[in-house]
């Protein structure tokens, strides 16, 4: 038997496959994930935090003029990110055990994270800048009556359209519309889909039943032929192509409005009668982060009047400070958030909870319209 | 100091330990993962028990697996047309460059110094709606209003995927045209073959077994391509890729995602096996 004979022989890789299996099947741990975290945090009060911190954020958001306060007030804080694509992909990464000392998502994804275990609660006491958000804002960043999150930017959803090529718009049923075909953009998300039919169709969609969700799983299988293409990333496959011309009505957040006025594009955001969408961004400290008191400290700081003034007035986000907010008076960003209409909030349909097993159904739905 | 088999041993042992931790070892952990009943906190010490519910949704899923045939039969046609494009280029860099051979393959290689994606977006500006193909059409009087197959389609995908492949695709044909014995084209000529017949009967034959190996080199990768049907496709041009993608990242179930990453592999791995059955490299080679 030659060398090569011997070496061809599997024995590493069969080695390694039943150390994999025994880990993967053992019945050793018990500890539950609240269990795990106490302990860390009792092992965290004995030895001194170390003066690094990973975030875990939307794509875009790890822009140093997001958090130039912390970065000013720490100069020699080493802070490192991690990117997810959307909520289930920052969930999935927290699952997939992440080692992110916080982490950011958006309104109706709050309760999984209590639920598994992997956020703790927020002693707001430490917050220099928490009385400048408003009590609405805080309330959705509490779970079972404790604040675990945080809230920082905000915005609204609605439909976004070119003034040349399509009269006004009054409903959300204008991404369903034949007369634009090749025209149109949703946003590649199935939540966002059942939001969207719900208000067409009146549905509460905190309650959609299995008839209501194959309804619009058809009626988004139909519409897919009108779509030019699902947008995954504002200023990457949406704003550019409605600024050129070739999107002409699409599902979108304020932003990409506000980028559409500056450059001149003319472009109006609809007030549908069925009312726009509001989300919330909220942050969250990881049940297991080594360094919670960094990362109240990056919260905090990113509360500040620069980092989030630097969200509205550059990346035309809504900030959760409300001082940084009444300060804006740019006629773009005011029409951009709709500050000078008193009555908007009225007419706005605030994102719900959503609970693990519509995530699922409604994720999976999406997923079979966009393979058909 | 090493003999010939410690010197062997001592070159062959850490690529085998390289590919056993960063290859087999996240395949085994995928094929793991597709066995796990349930999404929610990832934690290999605890215990659960497997399942094949995984495999059952994907299968059962006509769209998941319609998808999966689309993939494959455009992972065929790029693969088909990335080598047909490269065997020109292969021939001219073995026969015809000569001592300029080295430059030609140096500029076949320039590609590689750029970015994937920048290549890729590249396209975006070359097929879009105000791109280079459309602007230069207007201006030509060929056409009034911008083309709009010409991006988010499956032929935008399919020709971004060929550019994509055709540098890969001409190397292991060039290398097996520069293995061809050229005694064996000179006897051929003596004994009457005229250029055309010594190429079919003599250069096509020994080179096969190099084109052979482009095809699946270009094959396996794109049948589960995601990143340029993101960019340069639309809602109609999805790929199987782009749903394990989603899978794993929008449905934030990585068991599923897991499973239909395995279901791909062993599909790859059986049409692989199919073809080399069918295609006998070997006496090809012969």
């Amino acid at each position: 038997m030659t060398v090569l004979d011997k070496l061809a022989r599997p024995w590493p890789a069969v080695l390694m496959i039943l150390a994999v299996m025994l880990a993967a099947c053992g019945t050793g741990g018990s500890t539950t994930p609240g269990a795990a975290s106490a302990s860390a945090q009792e092992s965290q009060s004995k030895a001194p935090e170390p003066n690094e911190l990973t975030v875990l954020e939307w794509g875009g958001y790890e822009d140093p003029k997001f958090w130039t306060d912390f970065a000013d007030a720490n100069p020699t804080a080493d802070v490192n990110f991690e990117l997810g694509n959307n909520d289930a992909d920052i969930l999935g990464l927290m699952e997939g055990g992440s080692e992110a000392d916080v982490f950011h998502f958006y309104t109706g994804w709050q309760q999984f994270y209590v639920d598994e275990g992997l956020v703790q609660e927020i002693d707001t006491s430490k917050l220099t800048n928490w009385d400048k958000v408003p009590d609405s804002f805080k309330a959705l960043g509490q779970v079972n009556g404790k604040q675990y999150y945080i809230p920082w930017d905000w915005g609204f959803t609605s439909i976004l359209y070119n003034t040349k090529k399509v009269p006004e718009v009054t409903s959300w049923d204008a991404l369903f519309n034949p007369d634009y075909s090749g025209h149109i953009a949703m946003w590649d998300d199935g939540p966002a889909a059942v939001t969207v039919s719900s208000y067409v169709h009146g549905y509460d969609e905190t309650a959609i039943t299995d008839e209501q969700l194959a309804s619009i799983e058809q009626e988004w299988k139909q519409q897919k032929p009108l779509n030019l293409h699902y947008w995954d990333s504002e200023y990457e496959n949406l704003c550019p192509e409605v600024m050129s011309g070739d999107i002409w009505v699409a599902y979108a957040w304020q932003g990409c409005y506000a980028t559409a006025l500056y450059e001149g594009t003319p472009v109006a955001y609809a007030n549908p009668k069925e009312g726009r969408n509001s989300w919330v961004g909220l942050y969250g400290i990881s049940a297991d982060s080594d360094s919670p008191d960094l990362a109240l400290k990056f919260l905090d700081d990113k509360l500040a009047e620069t980092s989030c003034g630097n969200a509205v007035t550059l990346f035309y986000y809504g900030c959760a400070n409300a001082d940084v907010m009444a300060a804006v008076t740019d006629p773009v960003l005011v029409q951009a958030f709709s500050i000078d209409d008193p009555s908007i909030l009225e007419n706005t349909n605030f994102t719900p909870p959503v609970t693990a097993a519509q995530r699922d159904a409604w994720t999976a739905m999406w997923t079979r319209v966009k393979a058909e | 100091m090493l003999g010939r088999r410690g010197l062997l041993r001592f070159l062959i042992v850490p690529p085998y330990l390289w590919l056993a931790a960063f290859l087999l070892a996240p395949v085994v952990l995928i094929a793991i993962m597709s066995l796990r009943p349930e999404v929610g906190p990832i934690n290999f010490a605890r215990a659960w028990q497997p399942t094949l519910d995984q495999y059952r949704t994907i299968v059962g899923t006509v769209a998941y697996m319609r998808q999966l045939g689309i993939s494959a039969l455009m992972a065929l046609i790029v693969a088909a047309a990335a080598t047909a494009l490269a065997y020109p280029i292969a021939y001219f860099l073995a026969f015809r460059a000569g001592d300029r051979a080295p430059l030609f393959l140096f500029l076949l290689l320039v590609p590689f110094a750029v970015s994937f994606l920048l290549r890729v977006m590249a396209w975006r500006l070359m097929l879009g709606t105000n791109g280079a193909i459309n602007s230069f059409l207007e201006w030509l009087g060929v056409i009034h209003d911008p083309l709009d197959l010409l991006i988010y389609s499956r032929a935008a995908v399919v020709i971004t995927l060929v550019y994509v492949w055709i540098p890969f695709a001409a190397l292991p044909i060039y290398a097996a045209m520069g293995r061809i014995d050229r005694r064996q084209l000179e006897a051929a000529a003596d004994l009457g073959a005229g250029p055309w017949s010594r190429f079919w009967r003599v250069t096509v034959p020994l080179s096969l077994p190099g084109a052979a190996a482009s095809f699946f080199m270009v094959f396996i990768p794109s049948i589960g391509e995601y990143v340029t049907p993101r960019l340069v496709g639309g809602s109609e041009t999805y790929m199987y890729g782009q749903l394990i993608q989603d899978l794993f990242g929008r449905a934030a179930s990585w068991a599923s995602g897991s499973a239909a990453a395995v279901i791909m592999l062993l599909l790859t791995v059986l049409l692989v096996l199919l073809a080399t059955r069918i295609i006998d490299l070997r006496r090809l080679a012969t």
